[in-house]
């Protein structure tokens, strides 16, 4: 691929940015603004072409919004993934994959790491170097492909089953939290089971169903799963795991869910959208911290981002691409989204989503016995509720949003988002006269469809 | 040479929506429940009177529930909800309270749809992933204790632990009879066949108890009076064929009616509304939880994940019957979108091809389009196996 076809960050931006602050490793290690900036200019072009695609609509494409040295960071981050997981493992960190809409405390508290599906495939795409953007799409669609031979070409995720046991991906434990977001998570951490790579671990941390909270016997049963994970982890970690270390990576955690609760209320208390769509979304997501596989490194960026989102709130600073009062759309569902860049065209920006933000918005009590706590808070999201509360918060939510539409959207093969889809619209209708709108989206293309934007174009259009 | 007494069960079926009314009327209430580990005899004991809401094979209501639910659900669940929707199932029509389990997410989704749009009273038991750690069997305990606390609210009655026994006594000589018939199918020369004694098993989640259990006994003895001593072995003209995989409920018999069109005599099973729940379930202790554990602790349903390959029961249990039932081919039956065996299609394959079982996977769903493309498909893996056996007699010979 011709370097020439590839994005550059503009050369006047270096100095500017290499004064920003460092980021700090879980490891004590830190990586510099100019080393960051060297990284993203000089090698990550090389190394990973597709990552700097000029195509706008490409999912993924990263945020051309050069201002706001967090969007740059939480790339580097992305980009250096395979580099910096392979090191934790040589030091002794096992690497867990869970799924998504989960806390990750527990996984930490024990020495490990812990990355969601896309997470993993940011690591396993990190091992292919060299690859333009059409290469990586056909290395991974080849890969999936794989996995769903294996598992069932129904699935509507894989578990990592293409990295793990067709890549050979060193992951060392595959233990999602169940039942959690999505129904087949438990399947597909049983796919693992017949797979070649007999030494990955497997376990489900057991999500138990239909009014959890409330029922003390449901808190201790998944307190007890919690704890066995630990243990699990400390296993392979070579560490006996105690109740103090859960309880200060609960704090750890809390940190960081704080301050994506608190850079949400800013970024929506604003007049004009301080940032566009996609890096709202990957700054609040950062509140999970999972999403870089080291929640150090994504606490001083969120930490940062605070400040510059503040500023921007305060000096009434719009966000490049958005127009002057965008349609404002709320996403609710599993695990996909539209183009943000193809919403933000279409006059529209994206001010929020329930899946992911369910569990970063939901702090774990500090007092106490920190599994109880910690089960309890997380038998809490609200996006696990029932429909009636779920929708509660859900609009709760948008009021705090300024949503003026809802979308549904939901994977192909997804049998319990989809299934909650309609019910939770008529609520949201029924409670506040938004409108909205059911779609189901298959992810893995590298460009959504035509048909996909038409309808959406529409809806915003409609608003 | 038929079975008299299948002729009285097929009419009891016919005028039990009729007499349901009229208990219902006379102030007792009826429970539907759906599930794999729904302990039945609390329903019992406690007054109600229990039906399995086990619905299939109408592609309308899978069109009317997808509305309602989604187009990405399996659809038997589908169904479900449309015939709540439609509300014309003589037995659905005379349901007070619903009673679901979550053993299947998805089951625990309709659930939720159908309180929602249809207004229905249900009741949702949780059920553990980790089934077989003691800390999920704890669990199930505490779970099964609240599903009888609401059910007695709603029977205004405290459960008596004397009426359990009572109950799960009933259960378990009906499973106990319902076995010992269940061979007779299989045999040699059998005087009653598989697909009578599969429609024989699903009556049981409609009639009465107690009146099922005297027809059942009834049917025992007409069949030993027929066939002394049935042995189960392979006849040279047979394909004996095994069904696996998602359940066959009342109202589809499809991929039945193919296999048997084209030959194949179906010997066994090992599907959720045909014999595998009512197999080995052992109740040791008379209380809620001790009768929900030994629901659980029964071959397990595939909804149920198990991470380690080698030591499966389900898949155990699936070579212990197809040894017992003598079946030279599987036909692995997957309902669209039934992850729990959808997920699993391959590596059951996989595993019965190490033991050198012919497996057929048929994937489908209600409609009848695809009808002629099954019989195809059917019609060919019958007529390979019985090429196989007589190749294997020749060989003996």
């Amino acid at each position: 691929m011709a370097t020439t076809d590839l994005y550059e960050y503009p050369q006047e931006l270096r100095e500017e940015f290499e004064a920003t602050e460092a980021i700090q490793f879980r490891d004590g290690s830190q990586a510099t603004g100019a080393d960051i900036w060297h990284y993203m200019t000089e090698v990550a072009p090389k190394k990973y072409p597709y990552a700097y695609t000029q195509r706008k609509y490409v999912d993924g494409r990263m945020s051309r919004d050069i201002h706001l040295p967090s969007a740059i960071k939480h790339n580097y981050l992305l980009l250096t993934m395979n580099d910096r997981i392979n090191k934790s493992r040589e030091n002794g960190s096992p690497v867990i994959f869970v799924q998504g809409g989960q806390s990750v405390d527990p996984y930490y508290a024990a020495g490990g790491i812990a990355l969601r599906p896309a997470s993993v495939g940011m690591w396993s795409r990190g091992r292919h170097e060299g690859l333009g953007l059409n290469e990586e799409v056909v290395r991974r669609h080849k890969q999936k492909e794989k996995a769903y031979h294996a598992i069932s070409f129904e699935a509507c995720q894989t578990a990592g089953y293409e990295s793990i046991q067709e890549g050979g991906l060193p992951v060392d434990m595959v233990a999602p939290f169940t039942c959690l977001r999505c129904s087949d998570i438990s399947y597909g951490v049983e796919a693992h089971r017949h797979g070649p790579n007999k030494t990955v671990k497997l376990m489900n941390i057991d999500y138990p169903m239909r009014h959890q909270a409330d029922k003390q016997w449901a808190v201790e049963y998944f307190s007890d799963n919690l704890r066995r994970l630990t243990r699990e982890i400390g296993k392979i970690a070579g560490r006996e795991v105690t109740d103090d270390d859960l309880s200060k990576e609960i704090r750890l955690h809390n940190e960081g869910r704080r301050l994506a609760i608190d850079i949400a209320e800013l970024w929506w208390s604003a007049d004009v959208p301080p940032t566009n769509g996609l890096d709202r979304r990957h700054i609040l997501q950062m509140g999970g911290m999972e999403i870089h596989g080291d929640p150090s490194a994504s606490l001083t960026i969120l930490r940062e981002s605070k400040a510059y989102i503040s500023e921007r709130v305060k000096n009434g600073i719009k966000a490049e691409g958005v127009v002057d009062k965008p349609v404002r759309l709320f996403i609710c569902g599993s695990c996909v989204r539209p183009n943000d860049f193809r919403i933000e065209e279409a006059g529209a920006i994206i001010v929020g989503n329930d899946n992911h933000w369910s569990d970063i918005c939901t702090l774990v009590k500090e007092e106490g016995d920190p599994y109880q706590n910690l089960a309890h808070a997380i038998l809490s999201y609200p996006y696990e509720q029932s429909v009636e509360l779920r929708a509660a918060w859900t609009i709760e939510q948008l009021k705090k949003s300024g949503a003026d539409g809802v979308l549904f959207l939901y994977q192909w093969g997804c049998n319990t988002q989809s299934a909650v889809a309609r019910m939770l619209c008529d609520t949201i209708k029924r409670d506040t006269g938004l409108p909205t709108m059911i779609i189901e989206q298959h992810e893995g293309g590298s460009e959504q469809s035509e048909q996909l934007l038409n309808r959406i174009n529409a809806f915003i259009e409609m608003i | 040479m038929a079975i008299k007494t299948l002729e009285v069960i097929r009419k009891r079926l016919e005028e039990r929506p009729a007499e349901l009314k009229k208990l219902r009327e006379n102030g007792q209430k009826v429970v539907g429940w759906t599930g794999y580990n729904v302990p039945e005899e609390i329903i019992h004991a406690l007054g109600f009177i229990p039906i399995r809401i086990a619905i299939g094979g109408d592609d309308r209501l899978v069109e009317v529930g997808g509305r309602y639910a989604s187009s990405k659900n399996c659809v038997f669940i589908r169904e479900i909800v449309g015939a709540f929707s439609e509300n014309e199932d003589p037995f659905i029509q005379q349901t007070d309270i619903l009673a679901f389990d979550a053993t299947c997410l998805q089951n625990f989704r309709a659930a939720e749809v159908i309180e929602y749009y249809f207004k229905k009273d249900v009741i949702v038991l949780g059920v553990p992933r980790n089934f077989y750690w003691e800390e999920g069997k704890e669990y199930f305990g505490k779970e099964a204790d609240e599903f009888t606390r609401l059910l007695e609210e709603r029977a205004g009655v405290s459960l008596d632990l004397a009426k359990l026994g009572e109950s799960v006594a009933l259960y378990n000589d009906i499973r106990k009879t319902l076995k010992s018939i269940y061979s007779f199918q299989a045999a040699k020369d059998n005087v009653i066949s598989w697909v009578e004694v599969f429609d024989l098993i699903q009556a049981v989640d409609l009639l009465d108890k107690k009146e099922y259990l005297a027809l059942l006994h009834q049917t025992l003895a007409e069949l030993q009076e027929l066939q002394h001593n049935p042995v189960i072995e392979v006849d040279g003209n047979d394909a004996r064929i095994f069904i696996s995989g998602s359940l066959i409920p009342r109202g589809d018999r499809k991929l039945i009616n193919i296999i048997t069109s084209v030959g194949g005599r179906i010997v066994g099973d090992d599907i959720w509304t045909g014999i595998l729940p009512h197999l080995d379930l052992d109740i040791k202790e008379i209380s809620p939880a001790g009768v929900a554990l030994g629901y659980l602790n029964r071959t397990p349903h595939a909804a149920l994940p198990y991470l380690d390959l080698e030591s499966d029961r389900r898949l155990k249990k699936l070579h212990e019957l197809l040894a017992e039932f003598k079946a030279q081919g599987v036909i692995y039956h997957t309902l669209r979108y039934c992850d729990p065996f959808t997920f699993k299609a391959k590596e059951t394959k996989d595993v019965l091809a190490k033991s050198a079982i012919p497996v057929l996977e048929i994937h489908t769903e209600y409609a009848g389009s695809d009808y002629e493309a099954l019989r195809t498909r059917l019609e060919a893996f019958v007529e390979m196996i019985k090429i196989k056996a007589e190749s294997a007699a020749e060989v003996t010979v």
